[in-house]
């Protein structure tokens, strides 16, 4: 007999600060963490995007020096959720992490001291591990864009069909390096202003970073978010174009909606990345799967496109909707400019909410959707 | 949950393919990793012209998919994916990087840098094969049928989709030990952690 597994906590470390209900906090103010960045560190030209200050990290960790920035950022974000839910680092613990390319900014850099060996991800895991002690290594999902998304679904799956574990630790992330800055330029993917998700004037994306964290129980507990059910297809199109027909996505979209029985659903917190094609591939899946008139945001014009952490950071700040029964607008939306409708949310309105879809896709045609409902 | 068993099975490893335990393509051990690919593909009469665009992950683990489908058959268009390794992309994270640190003329290029993710081998072979399903790549330090093993068996009976392609594929440009196997629910050979090490262990 499969079990449930719910939410029942979260964490989210961004440049808007530290913790998830400070961060939607933010949101609803219209706060966005995109800034033009100048950094020869990054990139020989300016960039519009989300950096996490050196202040909100540095020396806030035991043993500060001996640990990489990225894996810094994962461990204030682990050790704030721990604190706040008293999880034991214990055998019963099942531990996920998920980037896309974790501590690659060492790769060939000039100016690194860590071993050649830190930018392989298992490296990663294994510092994390010792730094609070966990019975396992932590498991490594790297799926591209939609790996953080992916990771809950792989978390769920596990404790559903294991006996072994109580409960899980789901943590995704990744950092701003000139590794993955110079490829988004090579593919033009970048927008030099902040970005415009679903408008009619989008012109590519912002890179991001953040660090997002769940804990995933089989007990519905206080304000607990349960996971209804997800659902994952490759296009078997592009290994880098959105599929034109969204085929992978619709039918992510309509194997979940499936799964969960069909429910209503009172919004969509979409990838929406901002660039032409994803924006409108993502419209042409939601018209075939009869949600065009849900309500809809994307998170890409407050926090740019987080990579490993942004399906899980905007699943997080979902839950903080439904809990607060709020909706987050879609910043950057003014004008249509979809072929098929949409309907993004303008203002932060109060209504009743209970169930969300969230949907994320990526490079090598994945795709995925999960169903959240307030229990 | 149902049983399942090992369908196919194809090892990648020190300049030799086998197929089934079976030896089809030798080349020198000390062939550079894409020379050994790129001849192979050759000799085995693989036609596939986008293969010639890959890196050496896609390369490989294309190869064993392709072999794979010789031996037993088309893939179901469901079926599932499950692919680990511990060097992720190293191969084109290295090419890449070197690219854009280069003392002369330094640079990126979108060819390279779409490789720098593991799963971009599902990708290929979603495309190659038709296959719409669901695409989980991990990372570990060493092989760990330990967790693949019941892994795929829950992800099969979750998804109720009657396959999965699975698959130890470190590759880089210096070294390739992949070993990728078809899991359904008819055949001979147990899906088993015990198989599952012998096939790796016997071909050392």
């Amino acid at each position: 007999m499969k079990t449930d597994v719910y939410i029942a906590g979260d964490c989210v470390f961004s440049p808007l600060g530290i913790g998830s209900h400070l961060n939607f906090e933010r949101l609803i103010d219209g706060e966005s963490a995109l800034v033009p960045i100048k950094n020869p560190d990054l990139s020989d030209h300016q960039l519009h995007a989300a950096r996490i200050d050196d202040a909100q990290w540095k020396g806030k960790i035991r043993n500060s020096p001996y640990y990489t920035r990225l894996e810094s950022l994962f461990i204030r974000t682990i050790e704030a959720l721990l604190q706040a839910h008293s999880i034991p680092p214990d055998e019963r613990t099942l531990v996920l992490l998920s980037t896309t390319k974790g501590n690659i900014s060492l790769l060939h850099s000039p100016h690194t001291s860590f071993h050649g060996d830190r930018v392989y991800l298992p490296e990663m895991g294994k510092q994390i591990q010792n730094y609070f002690g966990f019975s396992h290594r932590p498991l490594v999902i790297s799926n591209a864009c939609i790996s953080g998304a992916l990771a809950l679904a792989v978390a769920r799956q596990l404790l559903q069909y294991n006996d072994g574990y109580d409960h899980a630790i789901v943590v995704g992330g990744d950092e701003l390096s000139r590794f993955i800055v110079s490829g988004f330029e090579a593919f033009q993917a970048l927008s030099n202003e902040r970005c415009r998700p679903f408008d009619r004037d989008r012109n590519g994306l912002n890179l991001g970073e953040a660090i997002a964290a769940a804990y995933l129980t089989k007990k519905p507990a206080d304000g607990a978010v349960r996971i209804l059910s997800s659902a994952s297809f490759n296009d078997a199109n592009h290994i880098s174009g959105p599929s034109r027909t969204g085929e992978g996505l619709y039918r992510s979209i309509r194997e979940a909606l499936r799964l969960a029985g069909n429910p209503p659903i009172d919004f969509i917190s979409a990838h929406g990345t901002a660039t032409v094609y994803n924006d409108e591939m993502e419209a042409i899946a939601l018209d075939r799967c009869g949600l065009s008139e849900v309500p809809i945001h994307s998170l890409k014009a407050y926090y740019g496109h987080t990579l490993g952490a942004s399906g899980l950071l905007e699943s997080v700040l979902g839950i903080h909707s439904l809990r607060a029964n709020r909706l987050i607008p879609s910043l950057g939306f003014e004008h249509p400019g979809t072929t098929r409708p949409l309907r993004p949310i303008a203002t932060p309105v109060e209504r009743p909410l209970r169930t969300f879809l969230k949907t994320a896709s990526g490079f090598g045609g994945c795709n995925i959707a999960l169903i959240f409902e307030k229990v | 949950m149902e049983s399942l068993y090992i369908q196919s099975f194809c090892t990648l490893r020190n300049g030799t393919i086998r197929l089934n335990g079976e030896p089809i393509y030798g080349t020198s051990e000390n062939t550079p990793v894409d020379d050994f690919l790129r001849s192979a593909y050759r000799q085995l009469h693989v036609d596939y012209p986008k293969f010639h665009k890959m890196d050496v992950l896609c390369k490989a683990t294309f190869l064993a998919t392709e072999l794979m489908a010789r031996d037993a058959g088309p893939y179901p268009t469901d079926t599932a994916l499950i692919f680990a390794n511990r060097s992720s992309s190293y191969s084109s994270d290295e090419k890449h990087a070197t690219g854009i640190y280069a003392t002369q003329n330094p640079g990126a290029s979108p060819a390279t840098f779409v490789y720098t993710l593991p799963n971009i081998a599902m990708g290929e072979i979603s495309i190659r094969h038709q296959l719409h399903s669901e695409n989980v790549f991990f990372i570990f330090d060493s092989y760990l049928p330990e967790f693949l093993v019941p892994y795929t068996a829950t992800a099969l009976y979750d998804k109720q989709v009657r396959e999965g392609l699975c698959g130890w594929t470190e590759v880089t440009a210096t070294l390739c030990d992949v070993l990728m196997y078809r899991v359904g629910r008819s055949g001979s050979m147990a899906h088993t952690v015990t198989n599952l090490k012998r096939l790796y262990n016997d071909h050392e």
